[in-house]
């Protein structure tokens, strides 16, 4: 069908919305960090920075190989296999990766920090950053790897077994060969998120000689004022990201292999897969969920022991002496007013997008929709900061960025579900008299719903637990609740250790309780 | 020497799937098990792959018991339905797929996998990718690979259905000569009665999880044993006792079947001395009697006649070509009928 309007004018909104918000600011960074010779200069020459470069990518390719050990098992017995629980825990095995950072960290916290449960303090240990990394990404390699097995895997080795290759065989020969695409998509991703990892680091390793490029950016625009060293440093991040995010897209495109169709009902495990798939569950629950449990039980800890009890709540619902240091229904009410607003706009953006590339003659657009997801926060909100100083101190600077972290994911929902439109529908609304507005409106829209709902939430869970943008811009009435807690954690006594104990699980029960609706809607395509 | 299946059962929940098969199948010998979709072929299928583990029974080959084989190794060939190719290796990696499992030298795998894709007609394609095959290749390349290792039993699970009707007609014939040239024996599951007839030189029909009859495909054809069947094999002139109790020379039975494809159309009137008698001839075991034409349509070019049989009290459906009759006919009309005293089957079941 010939492209209509509609379509050309919601891609000009879009792309000039990305260009503005999105281009715009990277390009500054680019202009500052060329710019600055002599910040070049002494970046390139100072052994710091290298080693700084080589500490990012040596623990990313760490936790990306660990994660891959822990979570392809996972992913390759749960795509075999049915048995008692497994939806149950495919939901609870995403948790974390819905989870704001702040939460993995501040969990982590619970079992290994200073006041941690277990008595063993492990913070400023790259085994602790390890240890996050894998809970952060298990999710990832299991979900990408094992959805995409799971439709054909199990048919392939019945076929596979009728000619002579039983379940290791069948393993070896099918499953990890058919699996390969996708699990370097899932490595490439995870990778990706322990290169740029903030959070996490800022929360549990905040020693120098665990700070990554991502934090040690933070740390010169926020702490030194080293504007121009941090650009290069953005400059110097960008390069490996946008290589990686380059090879991600590649991988990605491979997963539209043509499968046969789906068995009709998988098979329940027996002898040694069995016992593998309980040792794997077991191993990865325990990871999963104990630092989930450690922070709930942490947050509900009274004075003297009591259990359970609100009074850390009430610690951190009341006012502070201290200035900058948001109370519980500031940080809260920032937060649902930031989450709302950022929602709408990336909604808005997000939707025009998909519209456009799925409409439209726009399918340049299709490969620009993944740039922001390789962007990291720190990068955007120091973007922002060079290239609008002005929406620092006002109240949409933090929405905005929200949106546009968000947008990938929203985008990412509503393109399938938008290409799955039968486009017999528009013509057919089209002789019936309605024009393409009327047709957006009417018959469209009403069977994007589920859709639409899967990226409001996304973008809402998003936005609640966004970190390291928020950081930057945030001045002190704009307080998130991920900015209370981590402002917390840096004050002595037990107090405050609670208190941010608490706001963690007030955080981790919006973003689960948003995430629910989310599990029961659509996919993305990821 | 032979596949033996013993009182074999598999329920799902409340549905019983496979109710108590027992078949036999000797050497070389190829069956189709006929039934329409849900009656449970496809799972019997699995059960003797292997696929699937029976609640009850036994499967035997050779006299072995093999009901706790893994399907791994038992050396049943399947082709799939979908054929389930493995998209990840070309067309020769996924003929020697099972070879490489039997420890197969190189060379020699080589050498079979040629062998196979001459015998399938696909010389030439070792190095394509599966997905840019057409669908009749895709099937071929899934019968070059279930036959590659020279299974024990070659077991097919609709092979055809996912082709188009041309297709699948060519592939139906070739399937036909090359299953009667192999030393092989099969077992050919499928709802298509003409691919059941084709193929099967026994043919086992099968419903609701049992066999219902099995016999070589002349008996199964010719004789079927129930009313169900006989509506299933496409017979259309099916009676009650009390239908047929006024037709003197049709079988005392609960349930009759007439076939239409046995009757002979006679112009009325003054017949030529000699040629088939109008009336009953107790002799050579006819019987003949007048029809009026209550509905006549063209199929193509065949004609399909609904006939009142008045002196018998009956109806009768008939098709047949034009050349069949003695005249086109019309509404109304009268026509004679010559019934041979074979075309009347009194059936064991409704």
């Amino acid at each position: 069908m010939r492209p209509s309007w509609v379509s050309t004018l919601l891609g000009v909104a879009a792309s000039a919305f990305l260009a503005v918000f999105f281009l715009l600011p990277l390009g500054v960074i680019l202009q500052r960090s060329f710019a600055d010779a002599g910040a070049l200069a002494h970046v390139a020459s100072n052994p710091f920075y290298w080693q700084r470069l080589g500490f990012t990518t040596g623990q990313a390719l760490l936790s990306t190989l660990l994660t891959v050990a822990v979570g392809l098992p996972g992913a390759l017995l749960f795509a075999r296999y049915a048995f008692a629980g497994k939806r149950l825990l495919t939901a609870a095995f995403t948790i974390p990766f819905v989870m704001p950072t702040v939460v993995a960290g501040i969990g982590f916290l619970a079992l290994f920090g200073r006041r941690g449960l277990l008595g063993l303090d492990l913070r400023n240990t790259l085994l602790l950053v390890l240890l996050a990394h894998v809970f952060y990404n298990y999710a990832i390699v299991v979900r990408v790897v094992g959805s995409f097995l799971e439709g054909a895997a199990p048919r392939l080795l019945e076929a596979a077994s009728t000619l002579g290759a039983g379940a290791w065989r069948g393993t070896l020969r099918v499953s990890l060969p058919l699996a390969r695409p996708a699990l370097f998509a899932a490595a490439t991703l995870v990778f990706l998120f322990c290169f740029t990892s903030f959070g996490v680091i800022l929360i549990l390793a905040p020693a120098p000689r665990l700070a990554t490029l991502e934090v040690e950016i933070y740390q010169l625009t926020a702490h030194l004022l080293e504007l121009g060293q941090a650009a290069v440093l953005v400059l110097a991040q960008l390069i490996v990201v946008g290589a990686v995010t380059l090879v991600y897209t590649r991988m990605q495109s491979r997963l539209s292999l043509a499968l046969p169709t789906p068995a009709r009902a998988l098979p329940r495990p027996q002898g040694a897969a069995r016992a593998v798939l309980g040792l794997n569950t077991a191993v990865a629950a325990l990871l999963i969920l104990s630092p989930l449990a450690a922070l709930a039980v942490q947050a509900l800890q009274g004075p003297g022991g009591r259990f359970p009890s609100l009074a850390n709540l009430g610690f951190a619902a009341r006012p502070s002496a201290v200035i900058g240091f948001a109370s519980l229904g500031l940080a809260l009410r920032n937060s649902l007013l930031f989450a709302t607003l950022s929602t709408l706009v990336a909604l808005a953006v997000g939707f025009a997008f998909a519209y456009a590339v799925a409409r439209g003659r726009w399918r340049i657009l299709d490969q620009l929709s993944l740039l922001p997801l390789a962007t990291s926060p720190i990068t955007l909100g120091f973007g922002y900061l060079l290239a609008f100083p002005a929406l620092v101190a006002h109240p949409w600077g933090i929405p905005l960025a929200h949106a546009l972290i968000a947008f990938p994911f929203v985008a990412r929902s509503l393109l399938p579900a938008l290409r799955g439109l039968d486009p017999g529908h528009g013509a057919a609304a089209a002789t019936l008299g309605a024009g393409p507005w009327r047709t957006l409106w009417r018959v469209e829209l009403p069977q994007l719903g589920p859709a639409l709902l899967t990226a409001a939430s996304f973008a809402f869970a998003v936005s609640m637990g966004e970190f390291g943008a928020t950081l930057l811009l945030a001045r002190p009435e704009y307080a998130t609740l991920p900015v209370a807690i981590y402002d917390r954690l840096g004050r002595p006594g037990a107090q405050h250790h609670g208190a941010a104990m608490a706001l963690a699980l007030l955080l981790m029960l919006v973003t689960g309780a948003v995430m629910m609706l989310l599990q029961r809607r659509g996919r993305s395509e990821f | 020497m032979s596949l033996r299946l013993d009182e074999l059962r598999k329920h799902y929940g409340a549905t019983r799937a496979v109710d108590g098969v027992s078949l036999d199948l000797g050497e070389r010998e190829t069956l189709a098990l006929l039934g329409p979709s849900g009656c449970g072929k496809s799972t019997l299928l699995r059960l003797m792959a292997g696929l699937e583990a029976p609640d009850a029974g036994r499967v035997s080959l050779d006299g072995a018991d093999i009901t706790a084989l893994p399907p791994q190794r038992r050396r049943f060939g399947m082709v799939f339905q979908d054929y389930a190719l493995f998209p990840h290796l070309n067309v020769a990696q996924n003929v020697a797929f099972g070879l490489v499992e039997l420890g197969w030298s190189r060379d020699d795998q080589r050498r079979r996998v040629r062998e196979l894709l001459d015998l399938v007609g696909l010389e030439g394609l070792e190095q394509r990718r599966v997905q840019q095959l057409s669908g009749g290749q895709q099937q071929r390349v899934a019968l070059a690979r279930a036959l590659a290792p020279r299974p024990e039993v070659l077991l097919l699970d609709e092979p055809l259905s996912n082709l188009d009707q041309t297709l699948r007609e060519a592939l139906k014939e070739e399937l036909r000569g090359l299953l009667s040239s192999l030393p092989v024996r099969a077992v050919y599951v499928t709802h298509d009665q003409s691919e059941a007839f084709a193929i099967g030189r026994r043919v086992a029909i099968m419903r609701a999880g049992r066999i219902t009859q099995a016999g070589t495909r002349e008996q199964v054809l010719e004789r079927p044993r129930s009313g169900w069947l006989a509506r299933f094999l496409g017979h259309r002139n099916l009676y009650g006792r009390e239908a047929v109790a006024a037709v003197p020379v049709a079988p005392r039975a609960d349930t009759v079947l007439l076939r239409a494809d046995l009757i002979t159309i006679l112009p009325v009137g003054p017949t030529p001395a000699g040629s088939a008698p109008a009336a009953d001839d107790p002799r050579d075991g006819r019987a003949g009697t007048r029809a009026t034409v209550r509905r006549a349509r063209r199929d193509g070019l065949r004609w399909q006649l609904d006939l009142t049989l008045p002196a018998w009290g009956i109806e009768l459906a008939w098709e047949g070509y034009a050349r069949e009759l003695p005249e086109a006919p019309l509404e109304g009309s009268q026509l004679a009928l010559s019934v041979p005293a074979e075309a009347w089957l009194a059936l064991e079941e409704p």
